[in-house]
């Protein structure tokens, strides 16, 4: 559970999960798409330290925030409440089998759409996007696919 | 102690929502990180401009010289139509100099750009086009595709704007009715319908189905003139103050290639 550059790794799927967040789809396809940041950032946090962990989920939050042109603080708010939820069941999660890690992921995934959708409610209003709610369920089903090539790149 | 470590950042957060929501004090911030971050952008377009050049590659001479004939052909009609323009705009001018008007109809300068992609956020109608600041492209100008208003400017870096689409629920557009000047404000509907509302319009107003709605200058945001959508429903509701009008956007984002980007107001 420990690398020499845990902060290098973060930095280098941190860049993936943009340039995954900023591939041009259309607009169904991306609002039913995985939350990418979510996902790779789950995987660093149960897999190296949680030291500052909300902190580094703020900015990641922001800054893709500002890739994405949303509200400033939006995606960070999100992201920081699942991050808190996962390092909170880090323990659990790093020993579990890969379905149970599944259901976290999802629960996980539901708590940052309530909160970015929440978000963008109480600012812009109800926008009833229903190809938002398979994001938790795309999540869950990629996990595998994820993690599998997250502990690759670990390893090399 | 949980409490305290979420605390934080949690408040920053929702600093910052509020501050980005009700001031712009954040935007030169947001508009450093972006120029920072901007490569993301490029190398996430990547397969896309590779399959956009292979296609090109591709063509053979045979369908260039048919498209070369057609584009000629097209080129020829618009010559003709500008004509017409050009003889209503030199009439208006004399008229203008009768009455000792003010107004004139101005001659605006443009950019095109091509669109990368359609959308980048999960919640907002936006597309993302191939130029920036690098091309003096600015937040809030206005873009045109070639049957009317698409959106405007929200967000550059040095080599991509993003443009905020007329039907999303966050722009508002003053527009007037082609038919008897009714004016009213656009609102982009909720949902994935790409249609739009008009708020303000007085009840029992002379609205018809397939009226053409066009962009009006008050306010100075938008440039007068511009087909902004086609009304597909009309009624006066029982208990609401004003009649609600729906309208269909005469620019639709599917299969538009180019935009054209007017210059500043």
């Amino acid at each position: 559970m420990s690398t020499r550059r845990p902060y290098i790794f973060l930095l280098k799927i941190t860049l993936f999960a943009f340039i995954l967040s900023a591939l041009p789809f259309n607009s169904e396809i991306l609002d039913s798409s995985p939350f990418w940041m979510l996902l790779l950032y789950i995987y660093w946090l149960v897999n190296f330290q949680d030291k500052g962990g909300l902190f580094i989920a703020l900015i990641l939050g922001i800054l893709l925030d500002i890739l994405q042109g949303d509200i400033l603080g939006q995606n960070a708010l999100a992201l920081i409440i699942a991050s808190f939820f996962i390092i909170n069941v880090k323990q659990s999660f790093y020993v579990s089998n890969l379905s149970t890690q599944q259901v976290y992921v999802f629960l996980a995934s539901g708590i940052y759409l309530v909160f970015f959708f929440l978000t963008h409610a109480l600012i812009h209003g109800w926008n009833g996007n229903y190809y938002l709610l398979l994001a938790p369920i795309t999540s869950t089903l990629i996990w595998p696919v994820v993690q599998f090539f997250l502990v690759k790149c670990k390893h090399q | 102690m949980q409490f305290l470590k979420i605390f934080t950042p949690i408040t920053i957060a929702i600093f910052l929502i509020i501050f980005d929501y009700k001031f712009s004090y954040l935007n030169n911030l947001r508009q450093g990180i972006s120029t920072i971050i901007s490569p993301v952008y490029m190398v996430a377009s990547l397969p896309e401009k590779l399959y956009i050049w292979i296609n090109e590659q591709g063509r053979s001479k045979e369908k260039l010289l048919n498209d070369k004939q057609a584009l000629t052909n097209e080129l020829l009609k618009l010559q003709v139509k500008l004509q017409r323009t050009d003889a209503l705009i030199l009439e208006n001018k004399k008229l203008n100099a009768l009455l000792e008007s003010s107004y004139a109809l101005e001659q605006a300068s443009f950019i095109i750009a091509r669109i990368e992609s359609v959308s980048r956020s999960r919640l907002k109608k936006q597309i993302v086009i191939n130029k920036g600041s690098n091309n003096n492209l600015k937040i809030g100008q206005v873009v045109l595709g070639a049957n009317g208003v698409l959106g405007q400017i929200t967000q550059t870096t040095p080599t991509s704007a993003s443009v905020l689409i007329v039907s999303d629920p966050t722009q508002y557009i003053p527009i007037k009715s082609v038919r008897n000047g009714i004016q009213g404000i656009s609102q982009g509907l909720a949902e994935n319908k790409h249609q739009l509302v008009v708020q303000f319009i007085e009840p029992e107003s002379d609205i018809k189905i397939n009226d053409i709605f066009v962009s009006n200058a008050l306010g100075s945001k938008f440039p007068n003139g511009y087909p902004v959508g086609r009304v597909i429903q009309a009624e006066q509701r029982k208990n609401e103050p004003f009649m609600h009008v729906i309208l269909e956007p005469m620019q639709k984002i599917y299969d538009l290639e180019f935009v054209i980007i007017l210059d500043s107001l």
